[in-house]
């Protein structure tokens, strides 16, 4: 009896240990679960302020959805090859999900079919890859990106004219997109001829070069579309060395800071944006659904708006043109 | 388990403990659990309140701050009258290299054209100069100074800013005349955007400023996600208070927005706190609730099960014994420890059976003497010897021709033996005790004829009373044995029967030899057994009586020698049975 009286407290003691025991290996357990997720964002460029808004939106994401990301970029759009080689790294260290601005319509598909093999969704952004196997889409329609910069500069130029067209690279997806939304675009005005179309790959000196050549060629030229951020500004460079800005109407596509002074000095006359900051904060965003194994819209227009001389100082257009502390 | 049997004491002591300790403990865990939540929102909401507070001081103190330094521009360049002299600019350095956050100090004139400034570049072409809302309200409010929302400043060939621009209408002396002018001071918004970047909400909280008279957003951590349309932020609620707090749903989670207007700039401070980050401290809270409500639950559990069996262990134990005792093991003795009640139960139990068991025995003993008394004083009634004499008698009165003393005697003999028997009826009525004992006495008389005389006196009344048969038989045959037939004198005796409140008197008196003290106590404690008569004694009629009737009845005698013996026998009067 005297034994059993005992007993009581012990097994108290007994009990007590048990349970704070387990409720603390239970915590050690939850902590590798609950470490955050990791995001591979491979964007086409290391350089632009573009890209560098396209990464700001991202780090927004991260930390609201409280994921880690490493950034990875090739030197210049132009670099397929090692933007594919950053993408078998990036598959290597085995993320969560991919963010992809691919700098390859067909060239990046192989990867991305890589990392779908190895269960690793990718969330394509800005540029699309021919895979199927991408989750989802998230930039602008460059098609009606190509539409607007059309009906800019018709309204600039008039509904009859010389037209020279600056692009990028042949085969390169969003300004391909942007050139046939533009030649469509124009092609409902048959007075405007478009008398030259030049690619200048990622090189503003020679976008300015092809620039002048064309100026020298076609002394009568009336406008010139630039279909890409650094075409635009070497166009622009050109035009202004020539003092011809009264004369040429320039339409640029994206707004670099160095854009936007051309555009408030008069040299370009309207410039296509689109919203890299939602590009990179949605294309966060839904790598991370999908790394939840969510389904995540296949296609997101983040939208594209004309600035020209006008509006570009709209207290809304100044939030989005204008990174909002440097 | 068979011992957690329903309606079992162990079961229900459980059960109660179980029960009233999931009760307190629910009822407590809900009272500490509001408490606490309310106190964690309570506190949420003054830390909050509490940074809102710190900033809207920080802002009024920096906006104060900057105010006064526009006056000092002012006042400089009301004393230059606006004539931009180099001892102006001097000055106006000055002032701006004391502080960093000044972007640039400019004079327009009315028209827009640059007066004077500092910190100046080249300006830009479209410029838009006059449409600017700090210009206008300059112009429309001379004197007083304006605050503007931030925005890009476009004036001059610098990188795109973010500035606040601090303007006045003034009025400067040109060409000789007054005209109106308006002074600029930009503030890069970068220092205020640090003030308000820095301020901490819990992981998820943030603050952010709107402009007081159209709601405008001026500062948000979050303005591009506001601007693309993927956040959202009740504005128009918030342009409700200029002082105060509400909930806010808006945004999907419930949050806690807390509202404080900053004097002479026209704006609003509003700090955001996630209410599920409050919630996380509550979820811990009740998290821990949770485990300790278990963790009570099984020590309970343990706890009453085991106590529980503790105090019902000696009962079953007594509840056992019981059982036996039931069966007929009168000499079950328990030893039962628990519970001091437990224990005095079986101690006493103990006492109850050994006294049933005494009780027992002592009513089988008092059964075998009733039926041995009874034995012998019907043996007593079958005496042979009286018999023998008896029919000697009656054989010698044949022989004298006395049939009438034959007829008397032989019927009174066959009435004596008739209530002898009285079909085996222990208790009589007194009127067949007396009618017994008066034939007794006519079938003695016969024999010693001359011998003794008798009478007998008994009140009508008590007739009708119970009595046990053949107790004064005895007694009768003592005085005719022991005290009269050694008398030389005639004898008498003397029988009585009347009652005495609730008690019945009989009384034998004879007048015979009587008894000597010592004799008449060995009568009493039955160590004398009379060789003569029927050899049932006064011990038998004694106990008899007190076997029946209780010891308040019985036998006594009083002798004395040469004067006779008085014998009083005591019964209960009561009226027989019908």
């Amino acid at each position: 009896m005297v034994k059993t009286m005992k007993l009581g407290p012990l097994l108290f003691a007994i009990l007590i240990a048990v349970v704070s025991v387990s409720s603390c290996s239970r915590q050690d357990e939850m902590t590798p679960a609950e470490q955050k997720r990791h995001l591979e964002v491979v964007l086409r460029s290391q350089n632009g302020d573009y890209w560098k808004t396209v990464k700001m939106g991202a780090e927004v994401a991260a930390k609201e959805f409280d994921v880690t990301l490493d950034f990875r970029a090739p030197g210049d759009e132009a670099d397929v090859k090692g933007q594919i080689a950053l993408m078998e790294q990036s598959i290597s260290s085995r993320p969560d999900a991919i963010v992809l601005a691919a700098n390859d319509y067909k060239e990046l598909s192989q990867v991305v079919e890589d990392a779908n093999a190895f269960g690793i969704p990718v969330i394509t952004i800005d540029s699309e890859v021919e895979s199927r196997k991408a989750k989802s889409f998230i930039g602008a329609n460059n098609y009606e990106a190509g539409q607007l910069a059309g009906k800019q500069l018709i309204k600039l130029a008039g509904t009859s004219g010389q037209i020279a067209i600056v692009s990028f690279k042949q085969g390169e997806r969003n300004t391909e997109l942007r050139e046939q939304g533009l030649l469509d675009e124009i092609a409902q005005y048959p007075d405007v001829r478009v008398i030259d179309k030049v690619y200048s790959l990622t090189d503003r000196e020679l976008a300015a070069q092809m620039t002048q050549n064309i100026v020298a060629k076609y002394p009568d030229l009336d406008g010139i579309v630039a279909l890409n951020e650094i075409s635009s500004i070497g166009v622009a460079d050109a035009v202004q060395q020539l003092n011809l800005q009264d004369k040429i109407k320039i339409i640029t596509f994206d707004s670099t800071s160095e854009e936007l002074e051309l555009l408030q000095e008069g040299v370009i006359q309207a410039t296509i944006i689109q919203n890299p900051f939602s590009i990179g904060y949605l294309g966060v965003k839904n790598a991370v659904e999908a790394a939840k194994g969510k389904k995540v819209p296949s296609r997101v227009d983040t939208g594209i708006r004309a600035i020209d001389l006008t509006n570009m100082f709209w207290s809304d257009n100044q939030k989005l043109l204008f990174p909002f502390i440097k | 388990m068979d011992t957690l049997r329903v309606k079992s004491i162990q079961f229900t002591i459980t059960m109660s403990f179980i029960l009233i300790t999931v009760v307190v403990m629910l009822v407590v865990s809900l009272v500490l659990y509001n408490k606490f939540s309310t106190t964690a929102e309570e506190n949420a909401f003054l830390s909050t309140q509490q940074v809102i507070e710190q900033v809207q001081l920080n802002l009024e103190n920096y906006i104060k701050g900057m105010a006064d330094t526009f006056e000092v521009v002012d006042a400089k360049i009301a004393k230059s009258r606006g004539i931009p002299t180099d001892k102006l600019l001097e000055q106006l350095e000055t002032i701006a290299s004391t502080r960093e956050d000044i972007v640039s100090i400019n004079l327009f004139t009315a028209d827009g054209g640059l007066v004077t400034g500092i910190h100046t570049t080249e300006m830009r072409k479209n410029t838009r100069l006059l449409e600017q809302s700090w210009f206008r309200s300059a112009l429309d409010n001379p004197n007083h100074l304006t605050f503007s929302l931030p925005h890009i400043q476009n004036l001059f060939k610098d990188p795109y800013k973010w500035v606040v621009s601090m303007s006045k209408g003034v009025s400067i002396m040109q060409n000789g005349r007054w005209e109106d002018a308006v002074l600029l001071v930009d503030i890069n918004f970068k220092t205020l955007d640090d003030v308000f970047r820095t301020v901490s909400l819990g992981k998820k909280g943030y603050v952010y400023i709107i402009d007081d008279s159209a709601g405008n957003i001026v500062y948000h951590p979050q303005q591009q996600l506001i601007y693309i349309g993927l956040k959202y932020e009740n504005v128009e609620q918030a342009l409700k208070f200029s002082y105060g707090k509400y909930m806010d749903v808006s945004e999907g989670e419930p949050r806690l927005n807390v509202v404080r207007t900053v004097n002479n700039i026209g704006w609003k401070i509003i700090g955001v706190s996630y209410l599920d980050e409050m919630m996380t401290t509550r979820k811990e809270v009740s998290t821990f609730m949770i485990w300790l409500l278990v963790i009570v639950l099984i020590f309970i559990l343990l706890i009453s099960s085991f106590m529980s069996a503790r105090i019902s262990k000696p009962i079953k134990r007594l509840k056992k014994s019981m059982e036996m005792v039931e069966k007929g093991h009168f000499d079950t003795y328990i030893h039962v420890r628990g519970a001091d009640e437990v224990e005095q139960l079986s101690r006493r139990f103990n006492l109850m059976v050994s006294r049933v068991r005494e009780l027992m025995d002592q009513s089988i003993h008092e059964q075998e003497t009733k039926r041995k008394n009874e034995l012998e004083v019907l043996q007593s009634q079958i005496n042979p010897h009286f018999l023998y004499n008896t029919l000697n008698s009656v054989v010698r009165m044949v022989g004298n021709g006395k049939n009438e003393e034959v007829v008397t005697t032989i019927t009174s003999l066959s009435k004596f033996f008739r209530i002898s028997l009285s079909k085996g009826k222990n208790i009589i009525t007194i009127g067949e005790e007396i009618e017994h004992i008066r034939n007794y006495l006519i079938i003695q008389k016969m024999r010693y004829k001359d011998k003794f005389d008798y009478d007998i006196e008994v009140d009508n009344e008590v007739l009708e009373y119970q009595t046990l048969k053949l107790i004064l038989q005895p007694f009768v045959e003592n005085a005719l044995y022991h005290g009269i037939e050694y008398m030389v004198d005639e004898g008498h005796i003397h029988i009585s029967a009347s009652r005495q409140e609730e008690r019945i008197l009989f009384q034998i008196r004879d007048n015979g030899v009587g008894m000597s003290e010592e004799t008449l106590k060995n009568i009493l404690s039955g160590q004398v057994k009379s060789e003569k008569g029927s050899g049932v004694g006064l011990r038998n009629v004694n106990e008899r009586i007190q076997l029946y009737f209780g010891p308040d009845y019985g036998v006594t005698v009083e002798s004395e020698l040469e004067e006779g013996t008085l014998v009083k026998i005591w019964i209960p009067a009561e009226k027989v049975q019908p």
